[in-house]
């Protein structure tokens, strides 16, 4: 089997070949020229001769790239595409999926697509892109080897990261300004506005950035998830825990005896686990949940804990939270 | 000294010794109420005790709602443990088994996950069905294995077949859960044994099963004095030997299956408490099964409420406690106890 596979590989790449031919450039939006240069999220600056268009991305990163009308040639997931919060509502066809497992991508197919630009986000604390950072396979880094990796930096603010890759794609020959395109940017500025006034007008309100769990009750710390940051630029007061876990400070853990330590006004839930009926599931199962005032009184709202990459998506998000900080009692947790 | 009246001593300071485990695991039972993450007052406890009513209060909830079910379930699945351990040891005269080696833990992964990733099954209550029926079903393919061939089911071949069984099911276990992340989140919170967050309903669901197994168990202990003088000779004594095997390990697979499926592997005290029983008791299995059922819930709840303290407001699975704390006794008492002699 093993033996098989440069073959399979090598049909691969000629079927691949053959069909470029014919195929329009998947980034029609914009002209191939050069030379190009882009500052990655690393500070170094990634140069070419031509501006690349055969792009494959992580999936956010390609949502973000995307929604500026630029349309890599793959795409490698952490999850199923199907399933990947990044990905929902966007329409895939015509582009390759190179993985769905993190830490798993295909490189043989990846090569076939024989890209000029693999697109990442920037990890400061890990020094690597996303798709080749620590415990990743490492047949699956040798993606790195096919083309420049860029992308913008992780770390303080989604805001900042979704601007890394609006100038990603305008040095890729996007034109950012264009009403459509710049559609949701626009979006995004007036939820952000709204959303300030929203918290401007409850200054007393507090939020808990809150993940309960079977064994104990995760309690977020802003600092390491930048989301939060942002709101809380924006405004809104997220309780910063008292004493995070030492060996993994994303969370303060709370046992269930201690899940009333802190008495939010408005809790902000994992969005990643936040279902219609999870505070009611949770009151009923676990005695201690409702002893949080704001969950007793349904004050809940999902929380995107998750990367997001584009204007579009924040702005969604944004006006879900405009919406439960508009409805909140300042007085709840009191 | 004769070693019959060594032995006779012995049996008369062993039934007061059983007595004060009584009260030894009163004493840790009350800790365990009174001591937690969080810091309540001891009158406000005994408030809450006495009335049996919650008042609505947090203080009251806690004790009442979660450290009471809490120690019971603690003491319910030590008993289980620590008696499954011991018969265990006894049935396949293996000093080393416990209910990992014999697939019960990993049958309960496996179904668990299987019911995660197959049935779509979300939440603790619900899968620890799942587990229960996995641990049995894991059991009775280790004893089917090793009874293969002439000679039946030997203590050997019941360990080696525990060890293949564990093996095949763990790697298949970790094959899906590495692919799912789903299940690796369910299945991290089962993980590592613990007694936290195990509400009422889980305690409930179990505690027939257990105290119905609990019971049975001590019946065992002459049977298994005859299987540690060698197969021939208790077949000599007129035993039946296969059927105390069977029915032996049917008593096991429902006590380690039933405290797997609750509180996830607890590691440690099946394998660790029957030792302990056998240095105060000597190799007598009718004094190492009572001894080992009172010893273990003391151990268990002992960890548990070490693990609420050091480390509040979180708490430290007391799997994690037991592993930390077990390994060094464990090679202590091997040093010191001639483990060997089962």
């Amino acid at each position: 089997m093993r033996a098989w596979r440069p073959v399979l590989a090598a049909l691969a790449l000629s079927v691949a070949l053959a069909g470029c031919g014919s195929e329009d450039s998947p980034a029609d939006a914009t002209e191939a020229s050069g030379p190009w240069s882009f500052t990655d999220g690393s500070g170094e600056v990634v140069k070419a001769d031509k501006t690349p268009t055969r792009i494959i991305a992580h999936s956010g990163e390609a949502a973000a790239l995307m929604s500026f009308g630029i349309k890599p040639v793959g795409i490698f997931a952490d999850e199923s595409v199907k399933t990947d919060p990044n990905l929902k509502n966007l329409d895939l066809t015509g582009i390759e999926i190179l993985g769905e497992e993190w830490g798993k991508i295909d490189v043989e197919k990846a090569a076939a697509l024989r890209p000029d630009l693999i697109v990442g986000d920037w990890w400061p604390v890990e020094k690597a892109h996303s798709g080749l950072e620590e415990g990743v396979d490492e047949k699956s880094k040798k993606l790195a080897e096919l083309a420049p990796v860029v992308g913008a930096t992780q770390g303080k603010s989604i805001v900042q990261l979704a601007e890394g890759y609006e100038d990603l794609a305008e040095s890729l020959g996007a034109k950012v300004d264009d009403p459509q395109i710049a559609a949701n940017k626009k979006r995004f500025e007036e939820a952000v506005a709204r959303f300030k006034e929203a918290t401007a007008a409850k200054p007393g309100l507090t939020v808990g950035a809150m993940s309960p769990s079977d064994d104990k009750v995760y309690f977020a710390n802003p600092v390491y998830a930048p989301e939060l940051l942002d709101l809380q630029s924006f405004g809104l007061k997220v309780i910063n825990p008292a004493s995070p876990d030492p060996s993994f400070p994303y969370w303060e853990n709370l046992s269930w005896e201690n899940a009333d330590k802190y008495q939010p006004d408005l809790i902000l839930w994992d969005g990643r686990s936040f279902t219609a009926t999870a505070n009611a599931d949770w009151g009923k199962k676990q005695p201690t949940w409702f002893k949080i005032k704001a969950a007793k009184a349904g004050a809940v709202v999902a929380w995107p804990a998750f990367w997001l990459h584009t204007y579009g998506d924040f702005a969604t998000e944004l006006d879900k939270l405009t919406e439960a900080v508009k409805a909140a009692d300042p007085n709840i947790g009191d | 000294m004769t070693s019959s009246t060594k032995t006779a001593r012995r049996a008369s300071a062993l039934g007061p010794g059983l007595a004060a485990l009584c009260a030894l695991l009163a004493l840790v039972a009350f800790l365990s109420v009174t001591q937690g993450s969080r810091s309540i007052g001891l009158s406000e406890v005994l408030h809450a005790l006495g009335s049996l009513d919650n008042d609505g209060s947090i203080n009251s909830t806690v004790t009442l709602e979660l450290r009471v079910p809490r120690t019971l379930l603690g003491i319910l699945v030590g008993a289980a443990l620590g008696v499954a351990g011991a018969i265990l040891q006894g049935v396949t005269r293996n000093p080393l088994a416990d209910a990992g080696i014999m697939g019960i833990n990993s049958g309960a992964a496996a179904f668990v996950v299987f019911a995660i990733t197959v049935l779509g099954v979300r939440g603790v209550g619900v899968y620890v069905w799942f587990a229960f029926v996995g641990a049995i079903g894991a059991t009775v393919l280790v004893y089917a294995i090793a009874s293969l061939g002439r000679e039946g089911a030997t203590p050997v071949k019941l360990a080696l077949a525990g060890v293949a069984v564990t093996a095949g099911l763990g790697s298949v276990t970790s094959g899906i859960v590495m692919t799912n992340v789903d299940a690796l989140n369910e299945l991290r919170f089962w993980q590592v044994g613990s007694l936290a967050g195990r509400y009422t309903p889980i305690l409930v669901g179990v505690a027939p099963f257990l105290l119905v197994a609990l019971a049975a168990s001590l019946v065992f202990g002459r049977a298994l004095n005859g299987l540690a003088l060698g197969e021939d000779v208790a077949r000599g004594l007129g035993q039946r030997v296969r059927l105390t095997r069977v029915a032996a390990f049917g008593v096991v697979a429902v006590l380690a299956g039933a405290a797997t499926a609750a509180c996830g592997p607890i590691v440690f005290v099946g394998l660790v408490v029957p030792h302990m029983a056998r240095f105060i008791c000597g190799p007598d299995y009718r004094w190492i099964l009572p001894y080992s059922m009172l010893l273990a819930p003391i151990v268990l709840l002992l960890a548990d409420v070490l693990g609420r303290l050091v480390s509040g407001p979180d708490e430290l699975q007391v799997g994690v406690v037991l592993g930390v704390l077990g390994a060094p006794t464990f090679i202590g008492l091997v040093r010191y106890a001639r483990l060997s002699e089962v």
